[in-house]
């Protein structure tokens, strides 16, 4: 199992204000810089991060290829991963996808994941003018002709239903070829086994537990397999699950510095989502962690419970879950505490989701109101005592498991996992 | 073994079958419109299934209701009188939202062992 680590770049305001210090984005920005130069240096393999537009509090990464050119220079090894690009023509055009990921494919070496996606909130949908009802139609014409604009010379050029446009080279090309590895976010099983027929690796949001990655592992590999109809050029089968994350000397210490951050990171995710509450957002007046705060503690966060139990069991959380597979997905990124704990518990607990063969487990570190020097720690600690020995059986006992999975298999692959 | 396989109903398994091979022969579209009228019809053979519900936000809504409303929606009757019917906003389809469609309509049967 590989790891990764992932960034939303959130940004609570402060309780009562009605603005952020003037500070404050500047800083997450050069921290999220460190954190990832860390991670890179203890062995951390993917940095993965979003694109959102509006979402303040939850997420102030607009501008991820920018975030990833500066990390290209001050990294050597981790592979740079969107986590997504929107690719609906209405947020960017597909030329101009294809023009920054080649660019940023030859500044850092050859370590851009293209992971695509379409995002649902109103906020993004609205302030773009994207038809919801057609956004995965959208995503998948754009996402099919970025690739072809990487690795034709010259695109021959596309009539399409979203974007059309005359025969032009895009240049430059990508370092790798055909082109870099794709993925796509996936917040629902279909979504997932979408992603296997199309060669496509899933990035999965559902934070889905080891069982349920078992079941959805065994579908996916035979949909690779024997159903694969690929959208690129060359495939990238893979899973990978999220899990928020904090590791320190003590279960008792990690879920205090846990704070808020896996509570305010599915609050907000699911403030933004529904349309009760994201389609009546106030732009620039809303104080969403006030909100957040003003809730009862037993729907604010996972600290009680997990202080309760020291932290809950998967049979503890399951028992609680709600029907919803999004809301599902809310309510553990609130509340597992699979990644929350000691290098011991940590360790023990991600244990199980390799026994599933979890091709990349992505953890969530910056989020709510965390503190950097915590993540730091957190970062250290697990890069220095859980990673080495996963990496290890990575390549003595999970490569060989993957080439078997794809035996038989006559696609052109690239895939970094 | 395809999860399709897994579907008990012969003429359901049939048509979900005809749509992937339209699917698979690159005809979204087409593969929608099978998709679409299997399942219109899987709701007036199998009325017990408008009775599942999910909890989203604490509130109950039909399981059903979560067909993909990519253009060929599911319209419930304002009185419920007569059983929720596809409505084609539009006719063509990209392969990702079939394929989305199709999904559903399996996991729907495999997991009510229809």
């Amino acid at each position: 199992m590989k790891f990764g680590l992932f960034y939303e770049l959130q940004l609570p305001k402060a309780p009562g204000a009605a603005t952020w210090d003037p500070d404050a984005e500047r800083r997450i920005y050069h921290e999220m810089l460190e954190q990832v130069e860390l991670a890179d240096k203890l062995g951390f393999d993917y940095v993965f991060e979003v694109e959102h537009h509006f979402l303040e509090e939850y997420s102030h990464s607009s501008a991820p290829e920018l975030v990833m050119a500066a990390l290209s220079q001050r990294t050597r090894n981790i592979r740079l991963g969107h986590g997504i690009v929107l690719t609906p023509p209405g947020y960017n055009h597909p030329v101009r996808v294809a023009e920054r990921l080649a660019a940023l494919d030859i500044l850092s070496g050859g370590r851009v994941e293209f992971g695509s996606g379409e995002s649902s909130s109103d906020m993004e949908l609205g302030g773009f003018g994207v038809d919801r009802s057609r956004k995965k139609a959208m995503w998948e014409e754009a996402t099919r002709e970025v690739c072809t604009m990487m690795t034709q010379e010259p695109y021959q050029g596309f009539e399409g239903e979203f974007f059309s446009m005359p025969a032009r080279n895009v240049v430059p090309k990508p370092l790798q070829k055909p082109h870099p590895p794709l993925w796509v976010a996936a917040s629902r099983r279909e979504t997932t086994m979408v992603a296997a027929r199309l060669g496509m690796a899933s990035l999965g949001f559902g934070f889905e537990t080891p069982e349920e990655l078992g079941d959805r592992s065994e579908e996916y590999w035979r949909l690779v397999r024997e159903e694969c109809f690929p959208i690129g050029h060359a495939i990238n089968p893979g899973l990978a699950v999220l899990s928020t994350f904090m590791a320190a000397e003590t279960d008792e210490e990690a879920v205090r510095r846990s704070a808020n951050g896996p509570g305010f990171f599915a609050y907000s995710l699911g403030y933004y989502y529904s349309p009760l509450t994201g389609g009546s957002h106030q732009p620039g007046a809303t104080n969403i962690y006030d909100r957040f705060n003003a809730l009862p503690s037993e729907q604010r966060d996972g600290r009680g419970p997990l202080v309760a139990a020291r932290l809950m069991s998967r049979d503890q959380i399951a028992a609680e879950e709600p029907d919803d597979e999004v809301q599902r997905a809310l309510f553990r990124a609130a509340r597992s505490g699979q990644a929350i704990g000691t290098t011991d518990t940590i360790r023990r607990n991600i244990k199980a989701y390799e026994d599933h063969h979890l091709d990349v487990l992505v953890l969530v570190a910056q989020c709510g109101d965390r503190k950097h020097e915590h993540i730091m720690e957190s970062i250290e600690r697990f890069g220095t005592e859980v990673l080495p020995e996963f990496k290890e059986r990575h390549e003595s006992e999970h490569r060989p498991w993957r080439e078997k999975q794809l035996s038989g298999v006559d696609l052109a692959i690239n895939s970094s996992i | 073994m395809a999860r399709a396989e897994k579907i008990k109903d012969a003429k359901l398994r049939s048509e979900v079958e005809e749509a992937y091979g339209q699917l698979r022969a690159g005809d979204p579209s087409g593969a929608v419109a099978i998709l679409a009228d299997a399942f219109g019809d899987l709701l007036v053979r199998h009325p017990e299934l408008l009775e599942l519900s999910t909890t989203v936000r604490g509130r109950a809504f039909p399981l059903v209701a979560r067909w993909p409303a990519f253009g060929a929606n599911l319209v419930f009757d304002p009185e419920r009188a007569a059983p929720p019917r596809i409505e084609f906003i539009r006719q063509r389809f990209a392969v990702s939202e079939a394929l989305t469609y199709y999904e559903f309509l399996v996991d729907l049967a495999v997991d009510q062992e229809l």
